[in-house]
């Protein structure tokens, strides 16, 4: 899958967490989950959970850590898929 | 000594239970070793999402208390470690603000961030999960504060724990002017008569619950 592609997914992914969805259309590599698209912390377990059931891949401890903007989240994903 | 502080609030009807109560879900916020701590005292006392919940706002308050002085510092919840979890003696009561804790209605629980130990202070109500953390074990010196809101919406929750903390701080000094701004880092700043304060102040929102802690003496 292309980053562009990934992109694309993560807005179905991020919606039901953000209310924010003008942010939520033009995302890009610098949104912040938290500080641009108002994604309660507590949801961030959510988005990586949602995430790994949709790609089919495990996201360890170190790399949830990093998934703090969309470009981070879809370095993880893409990594992860890689190594499938 | 450290001087900050850190909160965090989970609203209970805002949570997934059947999810939270998944391996897969909870072994994201608590370790093994933390799930061990979750033995037949407390799983008298605690069902097992609010154990998880509880893990989550100590190890949330903890990285806000670090935020402050650690300006790169990124939440990761498995670093944070829930040593341990004491219930209270008696259930929490309505409480929604005070200086420091009730030794008896509030769950005590230390944690450790590498090497370094955090004690926190958790209250568990039916509606949240409220808990402040500090580097010692007194909280005599912080304030909190909790009120519930008409709005889940980001913007709102801002405006309404900046209200309830400013409002707090009129209280205490009736003759100066407060007004909260936002750091570089996003922490909340106090600012008294115009000049920045050192105190240190923390803001938690969830759902239609806003909270604050503060040091003062």
């Amino acid at each position: 899958m292309t980053r562009e592609e990934i992109l694309t997914e993560l807005k179905s992914v991020f919606a039901p967490y953000t209310s924010n969805k003008e942010m939520l259309e033009s995302i890009n590599d610098q949104t912040d989950l938290i500080g641009d698209l108002k994604i309660n912390s507590a949801n961030l377990v959510d988005i990586i959970i949602d995430a790994e059931a949709k790609y089919n891949i495990e996201i360890d401890y170190d790399s949830a850590d990093k998934m703090i903007n969309v470009g981070s989240c879809i370095d993880v994903i893409s990594e992860k898929l890689n190594h499938r | 000594m450290t001087i900050s502080t850190g909160n965090d609030i989970v609203a209970l009807k805002a949570i997934n239970i059947d999810r939270t109560r998944q391996p897969n879900f909870y072994s994201k916020i608590i370790t093994d070793n933390e799930k061990s701590l979750y033995d037949e005292a407390l799983f008298a006392v605690l069902p097992l999402e609010h154990f998880v919940w509880l893990a989550w706002s100590v190890k949330e308050s903890v990285y806000k208390f670090l935020k402050r002085h650690q300006h790169d510092l990124i939440f990761s919840p498995s670093k944070i470690i829930v040593a341990h979890v004491t219930p209270p003696a008696k259930r929490s009561q309505a409480q929604r603000e005070g200086i420091g804790f009730d030794g008896e209605s509030a769950y005590k629980v230390e944690a450790t961030f590498v090497g370094h130990k955090f004690h926190a202070r958790t209250i568990l109500s039916p509606d949240y999960i409220f808990s402040v953390v500090d580097n010692h074990s007194g909280f005599s010196k912080v304030h909190w504060g909790i009120k519930k809101i008409g709005s889940s919406e980001p913007q709102d929750q801002s405006a309404a724990v900046r209200e309830l903390v400013l409002h707090k701080f009129r209280d205490l000094f009736p003759e100066d002017n407060f007004k909260i701004e936002k750091s570089l880092t996003g922490l909340p700043v106090l600012f008294k008569n115009g000049t920045e304060t050192a105190i240190p102040v923390s803001f938690a929102h969830h759902d239609h619950y806003v909270a604050y802690s503060f040091v003062w003496a």
